[in-house]
C-alpha cells in the first residue's frame, strides 16, 4: 500500500452526513452515537457503534485519523459462523499445531485498505489474551496469528476481528508454509553477504592494484590475496548458491539455462583463483568473482520483489465459497458444518441472502439466485424444484433446501477457480520467447568460450585462461535473461496496484496495440442502480423542493426507484413524513405538512385522474389537487465513465459500445458519453461478428464487460476485460480485470503496456548490443576477467533499472495534475455534478 | 606497517559482527513488515506495544 495516511489530523472519511466508522449514510432519525476518544460521533448502526467503541476501548481512536480508507461495516451474525472452525474435522485443516500447545494459523482478512488497518487488526488480535505473535501483510491482506490454544481460539480472534469491523478467513494450514516469506527471507541474507563480502574483496584487491609494486613485497601481497579469499568464500558458497542449485536443476533436465555459464563462471573463477594464490600466479580474481555474484544477486532480489507483489495481489482473488453450510439432519434440525465436510445427498438449508456452498438440486417450491459469477447475468435467475443450483451463487429471495450433487474440487466454481489459476501459471509468450532466445545464446556462449580457449592456448598458452574466462563472464547473457520477465513483472506489479489485475500476461501486448474497444452498456458503463436525471416540475415549484419532498417519502421505502429519488439528495434536510403508507408495486403515500402526498406511478399518484400521456415512464408526486413533479430516472453512468471514455478517445482508440439493450436506452448512454457509434439490440452472435468485422479489417480490438455472460464475445476480442465487483470470479473468461469497478484505469492501462513493451525492446537492444561490443573485445584479450564482471553485472543491473522505470512517469503525471486540481474536486468530479440538476 | 595486523582482523570481525546482526533482524521480523511501523509513533496511547517474544 503506497498509499499512506497520516496526510492530516481529523477523520476526513466521515463527511458531515455519514457514519464515523463506515462512512454509510446516516438513517433519517433515531441516530445512534458512538463515544471515540470523548467525543461524540454519529453511526448508522449498532454495529458501527460497537466497532467504533471497541477500537476507541483498544486505545486505537487515531486509527481514524490515519486510516486513507473508511472502515469496513461490521456485519451483525459473525460470532455464530466462527464457532465452525473449531470443529476438529476442519480445524485440521485450517490450524496447524505447532506443540507445546501453540497454535498457528493463516487468515486472509477482509476490509484491510491501508497501513492505519494493518495496526487496528494488528492490535485488536494483541489485545486477545494468549495471542503471541502477530505478522500482517497489508498488499496480500493476510495475517498469520500465534497463539496459546489453553487461553483462546480461533473462532475468538475471529470474532475479535468481527467485532471491529474485519471480516477474516483462516487459509488452508498448507498456505502456511509460506515459501514466499522463507524464499524473501533467504534472497536478503544473501544479497547482503554478498555485498558485505564484495565490498571487503574489493577493498583487499585495492591494495594490491593501487599500491606502489615496488614497495609491496611478495610476503605482503599473499597476505591480502588470502584475505580476499576469505572474504569471497562465504560470498561462493552461501551467496551463489542458488545460481548453482538452478545450473543442477537445468543440467538434470537437459536445458541450458541462465544460471549454467553463470554457475560455471563463478566455479571456475573461483578454483582458478585459488590455484593461482598458492602457485602465486598471476591471475587471482577474488574480488572480481564477489562482485560478479553480488551484481547478480541485486538482479534477482529486484525480480523476486516484483513478483511477490504481483502475486500477493492476484491472489486475493480466490476465495469465494463460503466457509461453512447448515446441514438438516434426519429430525428437520440444522446443523452448522464446515463446507468441506459436505457428502453428495446430503440435504443443505441456505438462508436468503446467503451463498450456495455446493452444487445441488433444488429441493423447495422455486428460487431466484444471482448466478452473475458463472453467467456474469446480474439479474437474479429463477430456478425451480428439480433444477440445479451452482456453489458460489448468491440467493436472493429464499429460504431453500438443496441436495448436494457434486462438492469441492467437482462443483463448476472449482472449475472456474482452476481456470484462473491455470492461467496465471502459463508463461507468457513473451517470457517464453525470451527464454528460447537466452538458452540458444547460452550454448553459443560455452562454445565460444572453448573456441577462444583452444585458440589462445595454440597462440599464447600463459593468456588462454584469461582470455576464456572473459568471455564466459563478458557474454553471459543474464541482462538477456532478464530483459523480460524484469519488464513484465514489473508491469503486473504496478497495473495490479492501481487495481488492473492482468490474468493472461499476453494481454499486455494486446492492451498496448489496441486500436478499437468495444464497450458492454449494462453493467459496464452503467451502474445496476437508477438515479434521477430530470425534474419536470409544476406549480411554480423549484425542482429542488419538489425532489426534497419527494425525497422525504422516497427514504421510507426500499424499492430502488424510492432509492434512487432518496440518494438524489443526501445531505439536505428533509420535512417530516407521517401516516406513511407502502403500497407494493404502486408507490408511497405520506403526509407531510399537513398535505396528502403520493409518489409513485402515475395512476397511484393521480388516484386514477386522467394521466398525461407523457408521465408514462416518470415516477409521479402528486397531491389531491393533481401532479407536482415527475421524475425520470435513467440508469446511472459509472462515475468514471466519462473521464475513462475521453481519455480512450485521446489516446486515438476508436470506442463503440455494443448493448443487447432497447435503441433508447443505449442511446441515452451513448449521448451522455459522448460516443458516436453505437450499436443496440445486439445478441451475443451479433457482437461476435462486429468484432469479427473489426478484426478482419486489421483492428485490434479490447472488449470490455461486466462478466462471464459476454465470455464469448470477451473471447472473441484481441484483449478481455472485465469489471470485477462483487461476482469476483468473473474474471475467468477475461485476460484483465478491472477491479472495484473502475474503468478510468484502463487508458492508464493502455499507457503502461506501451510503456512496457517500449522498455522491453530497449532491454533487449541494449543487452545484445553489450554482447555484440563486449564478446568480440574479451576473445581478443583485451578484456581483463575483473572488468568483464563488472560489465556484465552492470549491464544486467541497467536492464533491471530500466525495467523499474515502468510506471514511474504516469505516476508523476498523475502527482501533478491531482495538484494542479482546485481542491474540492477531485478527478472524477466533473461527472458528479452535473447529475441532480434539472 | 604493523598497525594493518590489527586494523584488518578487527575489519574482518566487525563484518562478521554486522553480517551476524543483519541476520538476526532479518529472523526477527525486523525487514517483514515495512509499512505499519512508521505510523506506530502517531499513536499515542498504545495500550499494548506489538512485542513478540
Amino acid at each position: 500500500m503506497g498509499t499512506c495516511c497520516a496526510r492530516k489530523a481529523g477523520n476526513e472519511h466521515a463527511a458531515p452526513g455519514s457514519c464515523w466508522h463506515c462512512g454509510g449514510p446516516l438513517p433519517a432519525e433515531d441516530r445512534l452515537i458512538a463515544t471515540v476518544a470523548g467525543e461524540r460521533r454519529a453511526v448508522c448502526g449498532e454495529t458501527c457503534r460497537a466497532a467504533a467503541e471497541r477500537i476507541d476501548a483498544l486505545g486505537l481512536a487515531s486509527y481514524y485519523d490515519m486510516r486513507a480508507a473508511p472502515g469496513p461495516k461490521p456485519e451483525a451474525e459473525g460470532a455464530a459462523e466462527a464457532a465452525v472452525w473449531q470443529r476438529p474435522e476442519i480445524a485440521r485443516h485450517v490450524i496447524r499445531d505447532l506443540g507445546d500447545g501453540r497454535r498457528e494459523t493463516l487468515l486472509v482478512v477482509d476490509g484491510v485498505r491501508c497501513a492505519a488497518c494493518v495496526m487496528v487488526v494488528e492490535r485488536a488480535l494483541f489485545a486477545e489474551p494468549g495471542v503471541e505473535d502477530v505478522e500482517i501483510n497489508g498488499a496480500s491482506k493476510r495475517a498469520r496469528v500465534v497463539w496459546r490454544e489453553a487461553e483462546t481460539s480461533l473462532p475468538r480472534l475471529l470474532d475479535a476481528l468481527a467485532r471491529i469491523g474485519y471480516r477474516a478467513l483462516p487459509l488452508d494450514a498448507e498456505a502456511l508454509d509460506d515459501v514466499r516469506r522463507h524464499e524473501s527471507r533467504s534472497a536478503l541474507k544473501r544479497l547482503v553477504v554478498a555485498g558485505f563480502g564484495a565490498m571487503q574483496a574489493m577493498m583487499y584487491a585495492g591494495v594490491l592494484y593501487l599500491g606502489d609494486p615496488a614497495s609491496l613485497d611478495v610476503a605482503a601481497r599473499d597476505l591480502f590475496r588470502w584475505l580476499g579469499f576469505l572474504v569471497a568464500t562465504p560470498v561462493v558458497l552461501y551467496s551463489a548458491q542458488p545460481f548453482f542449485a538452478g545450473a543442477m536443476r537445468c543440467l538434470k533436465t537437459r536445458r541450458l539455462g541462465m544460471d549454467v555459464p553463470v554457475a560455471l563462471a563463478v566455479a571456475a573463477i573461483y578454483v582458478a583463483s585459488l590455484i593461482e594464490a598458492m602457485r602465486g600466479g598471476v591471475h587471482v580474481y577474488f574480488e572480481g568473482v564477489s562482485m560478479f555474484v553480488f551484481f547478480l544477486l541485486i538482479g534477482r532480489y529486484v525480480e523476486m520483489r516484483a513478483r511477490h507483489r504481483a502475486s500477493d495481489l492476484t491472489d486475493a482473488l480466490a476465495r469465494l465459497t463460503p466457509p461453512y453450510a447448515d446441514r438438516r439432519l434426519a429430525n428437520g434440525d440444522l446443523e452448522r458444518v464446515g463446507v468441506r465436510e459436505l457428502m453428495p445427498g446430503d440435504r443443505v438449508h441456505v438462508a436468503e441472502g446467503g451463498v450456495i456452498p455446493a452444487d445441488g438440486v433444488l429441493l423447495s417450491e422455486r428460487c431466484r439466485v444471482d448466478e452473475a459469477l458463472l453467467t456474469g447475468e446480474s439479474a437474479p435467475v429463477e430456478r425451480r424444484r428439480g433444477e440445479t443450483l451452482v456453489a458460489g451463487s448468491v440467493l436472493v429471495d429464499g429460504p431453500v433446501d438443496l441436495r448436494v450433487e457434486r462438492v469441492g474440487t467437482e462443483t463448476a466454481l472449482a472449475g472456474i477457480a482452476e481456470l484462473v489459476a491455470r492461467a496465471q501459471a502459463a508463461k507468457p509468450k513473451l517470457a517464453l520467447e525470451g527464454e528460447k532466445t537466452a538458452s540458444r545464446f547460452v550454448l553459443r556462449v560455452l562454445l565460444l568460450t572453448a573456441a577462444t580457449a583452444a585458440a589462445w592456448a595454440w597462440f599464447d598458452p600463459s593468456r588462454a585462461f584469461a582470455a576464456a574466462l572473459a568471455v564466459l563472464v563478458v557474454s553471459c547473457p543474464c541482462a538477456f535473461a532478464l530483459a523480460v520477465p524484469v519488464a513484465v513483472t514489473r508491469a503486473l506489479a504496478v497495473l495490479a496496484r492501481r487495481g488492473v489485475l492482468v490474468v493472461k500476461p499476453d494481454a499486455i501486448e494486446g492492451l498496448a496495440g489496441a486500436t478499437h474497444v468495444v464497450f458492454d452498456k449494462t453493467g459496464t458503463l452503467t451502474e445496476p442502480d437508477l438515479e434521477v436525471v430530470r425534474v419536470d416540475a409544476r406549480d411554480s415549484m423549484s425542482s429542488a423542493d419538489a425532489l426534497r419532498l419527494a425525497a422525504a417519502l422516497a427514504r421510507e421505502s426500499r424499492h430502488p426507484v424510492a432509492r434512487a429519488i432518496a440518494a438524489a439528495c443526501p445531505n439536505a434536510p428533509l420535512p417530516a413524513a407521517t401516516n406513511v403508507e407502502m403500497h407494493a408495486g404502486l408507490g408511497v403515500r405520506a403526509t407531510v405538512g399537513g398535505r396528502e402526498l403520493r409518489l409513485g406511478r402515475a395512476d397511484f399518484a393521480l388516484e386514477g385522474n386522467a394521466a398525461t400521456s407523457m408521465d408514462e415512464d416518470a415516477v409521479l408526486l402528486a397531491d389531491d389537487t393533481g401532479p407536482i413533479a415527475a421524475f425520470h430516472l435513467s440508469e446511472r453512468l459509472r462515475p468514471d465513465a466519462r473521464i475513462a471514455v475521453r481519455a480512450l478517445e485521446r489516446q486515438g482508440v476508436h470506442v463503440t459500445i455494443a448493448s443487447g439493450d432497447s435503441a433508447q436506452k443505449v442511446r441515452a448512454v451513448a449521448e451522455r458519453l459522448g460516443i458516436d457509434d453505437w450499436h443496440a439490440r445486439q445478441a451475443p452472435s451479433d457482437k461476435l461478428a462486429r468484432l469479427a468485422a473489426l478484426r478482419e479489417q486489421g483492428a485490434r480490438v479490447i472488449a470490455v464487460g461486466d462478466g462471464v455472460n459476454d465470455a464469448p464475445v470477451l473471447g472473441g476480442a484481441d484483449v478481455a476485460v472485465a469489471i470485477a465487483e462483487g461476482a469476483e470470479l468473473a474474471q475467468a473468461t477475461s485476460d484483465i480485470v478491472l477491479s472495484g469497478g473502475k474503468l478510468e484505469h484502463l487508458a492508464p492501462a493502455r499507457e503502461i503496456a506501451a510503456e512496457t513493451l517500449a522498455i522491453l525492446e530497449q532491454n533487449q537492444r541494449w543487452a545484445f548490443a553489450y554482447n555484440m561490443a563486449a564478446v568480440p573485445l574479451a576473445a581478443l584479450g583485451f578484456v581483463p576477467p575483473l572488468l568483464a564482471a563488472l560489465g556484465m553485472s552492470v549491464s544486467s543491473l541497467v536492464v533491471v533499472l530500466n525495467a523499474m522505470r515502468i510506471g514511474r512517469g504516469i505516476e508523476r503525471r498523475e502527482r501533478q495534475a491531482d495538484r494542479a486540481a482546485p481542491i474540492g474536486t477531485d478527478r472524477n468530479g466533473a461527472t458528479t455534478l452535473e447529475v441532480p440538476a434539472a | 606497517m604493523n598497525v594493518l595486523l590489527v586494523m584488518i582482523p578487527l575489519s574482518l570481525v566487525l563484518l562478521a559482527g554486522a553480517i551476524a546482526a543483519f541476520f538476526w533482524a532479518v529472523d526477527h521480523d525486523q525487514f517483514s513488515d515495512m509499512e505499519t511501523p512508521s505510523l506506530l509513533p502517531l499513536d499515542d496511547d498504545p495500550t499494548r506495544p506489538p512485542v513478540t517474544e
